[in-house]
């Protein structure tokens, strides 16, 4: 245990591979502040957040939309602590500072309420340049030293506004820097822009079905900022001479790609970043390749620990173990088993609805049969529910469906968002 | 053999409890326990790791593993065997498995040789990283406590802790499986034999003549049905009957070892062992058949082939001390 750090790390894996096996998979369950209490070895860190809202002029149709994001941003705004710093962006085809007039100001019963007031005159004009409302961000955090630095943002549409190139670009530049969820309200937000955003920012995409769930999903957004109580923390992994790290994913709460965001700290060490924690639980799903050992040996595949401020705070080991006996080495954990269906669920619902765009009705129905399969075998109500707003089932232990024709775009799209939650194992 | 509350003053033989220290006739040290000499130290079977079996690379992380490749280090060697004189003992890997969970740590006060043995649990992780750091912590603390003179069995219960204490260090930040053990320790005096143990390594009493008995009860599943009442014919046939309740280890509870305190009748050898001898030769008298007479080593030698003979599935340490002990000798490590 580690009761200082109040984060623990539990592996789950079937170290036993049979003779000349090389693929060694495990799930780590990381969870930080048991209990609910939130893990806090020096105090309440120190936050910034920075709410970026559309204000396209499609933000004005229905009018309901602006007056509930104007709503939601004021809602956010009361969430905040006391002494956290904080900016209101408005986002355009160019950004524009909304509140304070420059820089950010610390959460007060005064800057609150003048906040507010500059939020309610907000207009809906314009287009979209999500990369720019992002760049002001990324300025103003660099001009403050919080620990925790936040955004939100808020959009109705695509990024019509410039490049895909430009985007890249400017995330590139956030990387890091600061973590961003993002949530798209009305019909025409794209989920795949969205997804590529919160993924590059450590944090998470949602659509909205109603500009009425504004407020609640501002204030949800702001209250978990705000219970982040260790910064900056990095799964850091030791591999063994002559092993390929096949991938490194977080698969619970959602499916997170971190392969290639590893940093080397040496030839046998990498980090990658996981962001800031409060009281919560993470998955990772870690599988190596490794050389393979002689019958019998036992060898360290990878030791993954969790590291905050260069000391680490949870460890776990990763083993493999050469054996003759197949009754050991076919056994397939069942997390590893779980994770490896959630994150195939994500692919074939993401492809499935690709091929739906592309107007390829044969790849759709055959990858949205499998999604309709994966998630009925795990259990995955919330997904099944999803899908089932696209696609018309048949039988879903086969994965027999057909393409819904009255489908909506808000129902494709909320599909693709939320493609990446994932649950975890049943306990049986 | 009588499992004694009370002991005989070795010089005026005058009645005392096994609690006191000294005789309340005499006011001689009851245990036998006078002030180290400083020749008479304490081996164990734990050997630090030195080069990679499968790499070569010389540098092991804490726990245990290649910094190159992540091969397991080994923690002690595979056979290992110690003779003091009036104490001698042999671990072996045996046949079946990878290394040697087991560890061993011999020593002696004058007149007084001292056990301890451990069996790595191999349902945990490093098993025997647990096992060596519990030998090594245990033997020197238990050679203080009785310095300091402390009764056999509260000497034991302080070298548990300081066991327990080694291996929560080894276990360190790996929370899966933290590394366990047993633990079984003897001290044997001109008066009396100690022997206090967690877990199912074993103490066997074997007489010169007369009826031979297992010192210790294992802390079984089977054994604590037993105690709180179910026959024990149906407690032996439950599923999981010989698991562990009882071990050394991060996640085990911390409660005193148990302990067995007595005062032989005459001559006799007490075998301290782990269940890989103990599982051919579970009954006393079965045991006591099997045990030759001769040198402690060569008994140990003996009782460890034996074990190998049958099967060897599991890693076999066989301690042997004559009783009454003898007088110690220059130790010698092979």
């Amino acid at each position: 245990m580690s009761p200082q750090s109040g984060f623990t790390a539990e592996v789950y894996q079937n170290p036993y591979l049979a003779a000349g096996a090389e693929t060694v998979d495990a799930v780590i369950t990381v969870t930080a502040g048991e209990g609910g209490a939130a893990p806090s070895p020096a105090g309440t860190p120190s936050a910034a957040e920075a709410i970026m809202i559309d204000c396209s002029g499609s933000m004005g149709y229905p009018r309901s939309r602006m007056t509930e994001a104007i709503k939601a941003t004021g809602v956010a705004v009361d969430t905040l602590r006391d002494g956290v710093l904080f900016a209101v962006i408005a986002g355009r085809s160019r950004a524009e500072q909304v509140y304070p007039s420059r820089g950010m100001v610390a959460a007060s019963a005064d800057t609150r309420a003048a906040a507010k007031q500059a939020i309610a005159r907000l207009t809906p004009s314009g287009g979209t340049a999500m990369g720019s409302w992002l760049a002001l961000a990324n300025k103003l955090f660099a001009e403050v030293p919080a620990q925790v630095k936040h955004g939100i943002m808020l959009t109705d549409g695509r990024n019509q506004h410039e490049t895909p190139e430009a985007l890249r670009q400017v995330l590139a530049e956030c990387e890091g820097r600061f973590s961003c969820d993002c949530r798209g309200v009305g019909e025409d937000w794209a989920a795949s822009e969205l997804r590529t955003i919160a993924s590059a920012l450590l944090g998470s995409a949602d659509g909205l079905e109603e500009p009425a769930e504004l407020p609640a999903a501002f204030r949800a957004m702001t209250e978990q900022a705000m219970g982040k109580s260790v910064a900056d923390v990095k799964l850091r992994l030791w591999t063994p001479a002559g092993s390929t790290i096949r991938f490194v994913k977080q698969v619970f709460p959602q499916v997170e790609e971190l392969t290639g965001r590893r940093v080397a700290v040496s030839d046998r060490i990498g980090e990658y970043p996981t962001g800031a924690w409060g009281a919560e639980s993470r998955d990772y799903h870690v599988s190596v390749q490794v050389p393979p050992g002689t019958l019998g040996e036992e060898r360290l595949a990878a030791r993954v620990s969790l590291v905050s401020d260069d000391t680490v705070i949870a460890q776990s080991l990763v083993l493999a173990r050469w054996t003759e006996d197949d009754a050991l080495s076919t056994q397939i954990n069942d997390r590893v088993a779980h994770y490896t269906g959630q994150a195939e669920l994500a692919e074939v619902i993401q492809q499935g609805l690709e091929a739906r765009e592309a107007g390829d009705d044969a790849t759709a129905t055959a990858k949205l049969g499998r999604a309709v399969q994966l998630a009925d075998e795990s259990g995955h109500e919330q997904t099944a529910k999803l899908l089932r707003r696209v696609v018309d089932v048949e039988d879903a232990a086969t994965g027999t469906v057909r393409l819904r024709r009255d489908a909506s775009s808000l129902d494709a799209e909320l599909t693709n968002v939320r493609s990446t939650k994932t649950i975890r194992v049943k306990r049986s | 053999m009588v499992i004694a509350q009370t002991i005989d003053c070795p010089a005026c033989g005058a009645p005392a409890s096994a609690g006191f220290r000294f005789c309340e006739a005499c006011g001689t040290p009851l245990h036998g326990v006078p002030a180290p000499s400083a020749a008479a130290e304490w081996v164990s079977s734990s050997t630090a790791p030195q080069r990679c079996e499968a790499c070569g690379h010389t540098g092991f992380s804490s726990d245990g593993y290649c910094d190159q490749c992540g091969q397991r280090g080994p923690t002690g060697p595979d056979h290992s065997e110690f003779d003091l004189g009036p104490v001698a003992g042999v671990s072996d890997i045996g046949h079946r498995h990878e290394r040697n969970e087991d560890a061993f740590a011999l020593g002696t006060l004058p007149g007084t040789p001292l056990v301890v043995v451990c069996d790595g649990v191999s349902s945990s992780s490093r098993g025997d990283a647990a096992s060596h750091a519990a030998v090594d912590a245990a033997l020197p603390v238990l050679r203080t406590a009785l310095t300091e003179g402390s009764h056999p069995e509260r000497a034991i219960a302080r070298s548990v802790h300081a066991a327990r204490e080694a291996v929560t260090a080894v276990a360190g930040p790996d929370q899966g499986n933290p590394p366990s053990c047993t633990f079984v320790a003897a001290v044997v005096s001109a008066g009396s034999i100690t022997v206090g143990w967690v877990g199912d390594s074993r103490a066997y009493w074997l007489p010169d003549g007369g009826t031979p008995c297992c010192v210790t009860v294992d802390d079984s599943l089977a054994n604590e049905l037993i105690a709180s009442g179910m026959p024990a014919d149906e407690a032996h046939a439950q599923p999981h009957s010989g698991a562990l309740v009882r071990w050394i280890g991060v996640d085990a509870d911390d409660g005193p070892p148990k302990a067995r305190t007595f005062t032989p009748e005459g001559p006799g050898r007490l075998i301290v062992c782990s269940d890989g001898l103990s599982r051919y030769r579970s009954a006393p008298e079965a045991l006591a058949s099997s045990t030759p007479p001769g040198p402690p080593l060569a008994v140990a030698r003996q009782l460890t082939q034996l074990a190998l003979d049958a099967g060897g599935v599991d890693n076999i340490t066989v301690v042997v001390v004559p009783y009454p002990p003898a007088a110690p000798t220059e130790g010698s490590a092979q």
